[in-house]
């Protein structure tokens, strides 16, 4: 036990909680209890109406736009979760087959992307993938196409395509630390015992490395489905997502409440995907 | 377990690939950076270094820079302050009103950031809080303050409690074993925790966006930016950013990571 001294002290005793327990209830509490309040209040007009309601739930759940919108949203970043660990998965092997510093170093690179300027990326992406993208000109280049590509201009794949590229550093982490943590003796005894190279890596290495795989899968989700930047600057019209019809809540449409409302259902959909991710965690720490 | 050349090659193969998806969005503007731009397209025989010149030159990106490096140091500053005394509190018992503490500081990092940057919006306009800098400052501290407890409390987990005991038996205070005992043990993690700290308060966009006021942080000028097309003086700015942030990961793997785990990874 840290600062338990037996001449205790009023600074300690008094101060410590105070901080510890009044700015988390003030700045963490206040602001996302209020939040979840807020969206009880309902809006007529542009004008806050201050009493309880439940319309804005009713609302979700009878317009017809918001639960496929909703729906559309969680495939696509399920779509995501799964490409990236498609991708995240053999980068994280080789790192693992590494030694020393160029493993660390390598995982170094792997992560700085991320510190880079997020919307400068977005830019460059949508700039790549754009309609006179390098990504068109490269293919009418090579004479793979004959007219620019569509399929990816302005809408949904473009943003599944953005959002991968974006976060596959997350997905390369949580498997990178679950591939390092499986002891080499296992990898050894398999080999003793006669097991090929695919058994063992089926039987033994897929099977331990799993937990490292549905943090990823969960980790990207989250950031993908709470994403409201890359969608507007790359989903164009058809690229609805959940994340920018909320924002548009507390824009254009000037509804507050029923943002709040839409913010309570992502919460909702997301704490359930956190606590299956912290499981996993969980599971990986005591082992 | 030794790889097969197939499968090595194959490995090297998609993680090349992977690098390009990285850092092929942002080659595009680097490499701008250092040639004479005509209508976008770069003049592979007019190297320049014109763009760092009007970068210099930019008052509104300064501004906007110098705006960014101020919350980012002050929301550190914060976050490691009140990191530092949660998980002091956190760690020097149990009780279940220790455990909603911590759950508590995890929530806005686990909320997706638009749902911690709405509520923080709605908070600020409930209480007549104008939205400026501080409102930034405030809403990266929560954001960042999970990074920073989240180093400390595991550092201080592993501390001998051996010496910690020698320190109170040999008759020192509270906060003399803090000062000569703890706080030295937690240099490392305390230097750690606040690059990774920073650079995330740099990048911060979401959250930003949401509870800026007229004063604007760096991503949320480049986000308004975007509009129009950016400027030669970005790609200056993308550049030497980048060249800063790979700094300072380097710098803070450095430090997180045990000496010996390195040393002994060399051999």
């Amino acid at each position: 036990m840290l600062l338990t001294s037996q001449k205790r002290q009023g600074a300690t005793t008094f101060l410590m909680p105070l901080i510890a327990y009044g700015l988390p209830l003030f700045f963490i509490v206040a602001p996302f209890a209020g939040f979840l309040f807020y969206s009880f209040f309902w809006v007529e007009g542009g004008v806050m109406h201050y009493d309880l309601t439940l319309l804005n739930y009713l609302r979700f759940f009878v317009d017809a736009i918001f639960l496929p919108v909703m729906l559309k949203t969680c495939l696509l970043c399920l779509g995501v979760a799964v490409l990236t660990v498609v991708f995240g998965y053999p980068v994280a092997f080789l790192l693992a087959s590494l030694r020393g510093r160029l493993r660390y170093a390598l995982l170094i690179l792997v992560l700085v992307p991320l510190l880079m300027s997020y919307v400068i990326k977005i830019y460059a992406i949508r700039n790549i993938l754009g309609g006179n993208g390098l990504l068109n000109k490269a293919l009418l280049w090579l004479g793979m196409i004959d007219e620019p590509l569509k399929f990816f201009v302005f809408n949904l794949n473009a943003v599944l395509l953005a959002l991968t590229v974006l976060l596959i550093p997350f997905a390369v982490l949580p498997i990178f630390l679950s591939l390092e943590r499986i002891p080499r003796n296992l990898l050894e005894a398999s080999v003793d015992l006669g097991a090929s190279r695919l058994q063992t890596f089926f039987r033994i290495i897929l099977p331990m490395s799993l937990p490292g795989v549905i943090s990823a899968l969960t980790f990207v989700f989250v950031l993908a489905i709470g994403d409201f930047l890359t969608p507007q600057m790359v989903g164009g019209q058809s690229g609805f997502t959940f994340g920018r019809i909320i924002y548009s809540q507390f824009g254009t449409a000037f509804n507050w409440p029923f943002g709040a409302a839409l913010s309570a259902i992502l919460a909702l959909l997301v704490i359930p995907v956190i606590a299956l991710g912290a499981r996993f965690n969980r599971k990986r720490g005591s082992a | 377990m030794t790889l097969t050349k197939g499968a090595m090659l194959s490995l090297v193969a998609i993680t090349g690939l992977v690098f390009l998806l990285l850092y092929g969005p942002l080659l595009v503007p680097i490499v701008s950076s250092f040639f004479t731009l005509d209508h976008g397209s770069i003049l592979w025989d007019q190297p320049s270094l014109e763009s760092y010149a009007a970068l210099s030159r930019n008052e509104t990106i300064l501004e906007a820079v110098t705006n960014t490096l101020m919350v980012g140091a002050a929301a550190v500053v914060l976050a490691l302050i009140m990191g530092m005394v949660m998980a002091l509190h956190y760690c020097s018992g149990r009780s279940a009103s220790r455990e909603i503490m911590q759950f508590v500081i995890f929530l806005p990092f686990l909320m997706p950031p638009m749902v911690t940057g709405l509520s923080l919006l709605v908070f600020f306009r409930e209480i007549d809080f104008d939205r400026s800098l501080v409102t930034v400052t405030i809403g990266h501290t929560v954001f960042i303050l999970t990074l920073a407890y989240r180093t400390i409390v595991v550092r201080l987990q592993s501390l001998e409690l051996g010496i910690i005991e020698a320190s109170y038996d040999l008759g020192a205070t509270n906060w003399q074993t803090f000062r000569y005992i703890l706080l030295p043990s937690l240099r490392g993690a305390l230097i750690g925790a606040a690059v990774l700290c920073f650079a995330l308060s740099f990048d911060e966009t979401m959250i930003t966006i949401l509870v800026t006021g007229p004063d604007s942080t760096l991503p949320v000028l480049l986000w308004a930016m975007t509009r129009l097309g950016f400027p030669p003086d970005v790609n200056a700015l993308v550049t030497l950013v980048l060249a800063l942030t790979t700094l300072m990961c380097l710098v803070a793997a450095w430090q997180l990571l045990p000496r010996e785990m390195i040393v002994e990874e060399a051999n």
